[in-house]
């Protein structure tokens, strides 16, 4: 496969200063793309644009909270406006509270709100506002949904709600959109974040024991692990596959 | 002991009239919530749910809701913010404080049914809104089951067709006419005939000693027209 299956090509990925989506958008980078890093503080993510320009992609910091209209169409508007194309949006970006536990019977709409304007509003708005782009390019929307959007998880069962309803959207907008020629997809990772990193400093054994569940052995790599699979999803590699979730979990789900 | 019923929509009524007919399950109360708007208060909700049912014990929940707007076939690109939240948030947030207000309601035990079309696994374009709520509330059942089992409360799903849903089976050519075409789902595998019957059927089962290790399931009542893999 060519590595360079990004190259020319410009990617937009949101919640883009950490984890997951950075570790998307370095891999983006690695595969030739212009990378948007759609951050809501841009001023505090020069690392991430240094990352990215180290492997080889072209950084664009934009400030872009995805739950505010303006900013998210600003940070399309100027991607475009500088690079001249969009051909891929990756949106990543989740609730600061997603791994946070969730007393459901207790749980306000308040804290509903929080998932559902990042997850599910967001998931919406970011495709209207990038659809006359993607159309242009031929391009591909990829969403990144979770095992628990599949499953369900106990403790998180916001965050499984707002995940699920992601796969849902995916599948419809992929038959809405197919005669555009854009692209719908999703990827349910299995990674290390910032808080299982946390998590591994002060209970080792916690982590051991949740990667002794993975056939693999580990937890993902957002970068080497979570990337490259985005990476396919977001090129003309994948030009015939839309509509789908891939579990990227090293064989921690196998039943999804 | 009384079924309580919560939805404004056919399937809804038409549950709520065959567990009062006592044609599926002899001897069952059975009481509505069909005032949805209640649904967008917790708090709203919790005093018209204990106006409803009062002292009787829950013996059954069955879940059956979403916002009608969902139901307008539209593209994504053409609706405003209003009618996404409207088409699909409002179902999610509902569907959450609908279950939220059983679990304080129904004790140990009692058998939660969600039924919902069978639209969201497989997705059909001008329905996104209402694809992304059908699923987001199939998975907030799986997950509310894996909280709820040490309680021994059963949380199940059944998905049946757009028509039955809206309709719960009426034969009205005219309202069906107002439905969305779905021609990407196919044509049901069995011979026509009342999918009430087996939505009652499956729901007699969830709430039968045979189905009480049953939870977190996903069954489709559409006589064969969705197959997942």
């Amino acid at each position: 496969m060519n590595t360079r299956v990004l190259e020319g090509q410009v990617v937009l990925v949101t919640g883009a200063a950490a984890g997951v989506g950075r570790g998307v958008a370095v891999a983006m980078a690695r595969a030739g793309a212009v990378v948007g890093i759609g951050v809501r503080r841009p001023e505090a993510a020069d690392d991430v644009a240094d990352e990215v320009r180290d492997a080889g992609g072209t950084p664009v910091l934009l400030r872009c909270d995805v739950t505010d209209a303006v900013q998210s169409a600003g940070a399309i508007d100027q991607l475009v406006a500088q690079h001249g194309r969009l051909d891929a949006l990756v949106h990543n970006a989740v609730s600061n509270r997603s791994s946070e536990p969730t007393d459901f019977e207790n749980a306000s709409l308040e804290l509903w709100e929080e998932h559902a304007s990042v997850t599910v509003r967001a998931t919406w708005r970011l495709a209207v506002q990038a659809h006359p782009h993607l159309r242009v390019t031929q391009g591909a929307y990829l969403l990144m949904t979770s095992p628990a959007g599949i499953e369900g998880s106990a403790p998180l069962p916001f965050y499984s709600a707002v995940k699920a309803a992601q796969r849902g959207f995916v599948r419809a907008l992929a038959r809405e959109w197919g005669p555009d020629g854009i692209r719908v997809n999703s990827v349910a990772p299995l990674a290390i974040s910032p808080a299982l990193e946390n998590l591994k400093a002060t209970d080792p054994e916690r982590v051991a024991r949740i990667e002794g569940l993975v056939p693999l052995g580990r937890l993902g790599d957002p970068t080497t692990d979570i990337g490259p699979p985005s990476v396919f999803l977001c090129s003309q590699e994948a030009r015939y596959v839309t509509g789908q979730t891939l579990v990227v979990s090293g064989g921690r789900f196998t039943s999804l | 002991m009384t079924a309580l019923i919560i939805g404004d929509t056919g399937i809804a009524h038409s549950i709520t009239q065959a567990i009062a007919a006592g044609t599926h399950t002899p001897n069952q109360a059975v009481t509505a919530l069909t005032d949805t708007d209640v649904l967008d208060d917790p708090a709203l909700a919790a005093r018209a749910l204990a106006t409803l049912i009062g002292d009787d014990p829950v013996e059954l929940v069955v879940l059956a809701h979403l916002d009608p707007t969902g139901f307008v076939s539209a593209a994504i690109t053409d609706i405003t913010e209003d009618a996404w939240d409207q088409a699909c948030e409002r179902s999610l947030r509902q569907a959450f404080v609908a279950l939220q207000q059983v679990h304080s309601l129904v004790a140990d035990g009692t058998p939660v049914v969600v039924v919902l079309p069978n639209v969201g696994a497989v997705g059909v374009a001008g329905l996104v809104p209402l694809c992304s709520a059908v699923e987001g509330i199939r998975v907030m059942a799986k997950a509310v089951a894996r909280r709820w089992g040490a309680r021994s409360i059963t949380v199940n799903t059944i998905e049946v067709d757009l028509a039955t849903f809206m309709l719960g089976g009426a034969d009205d050519p005219d309202a069906a006419a107002l439905l969305p075409q779905v021609p990407v789902l196919g044509a049901p595998a069995l011979p026509a005939a009342p999918i009430l019957d087996d939505v009652m059927g499956l729901i007699g089962f969830f709430a039968s000693p045979a189905g009480r290790a049953v939870t977190g399931a996903f069954l489709m009542a559409d006589r064969g027209t969705v197959m997942l893999p």
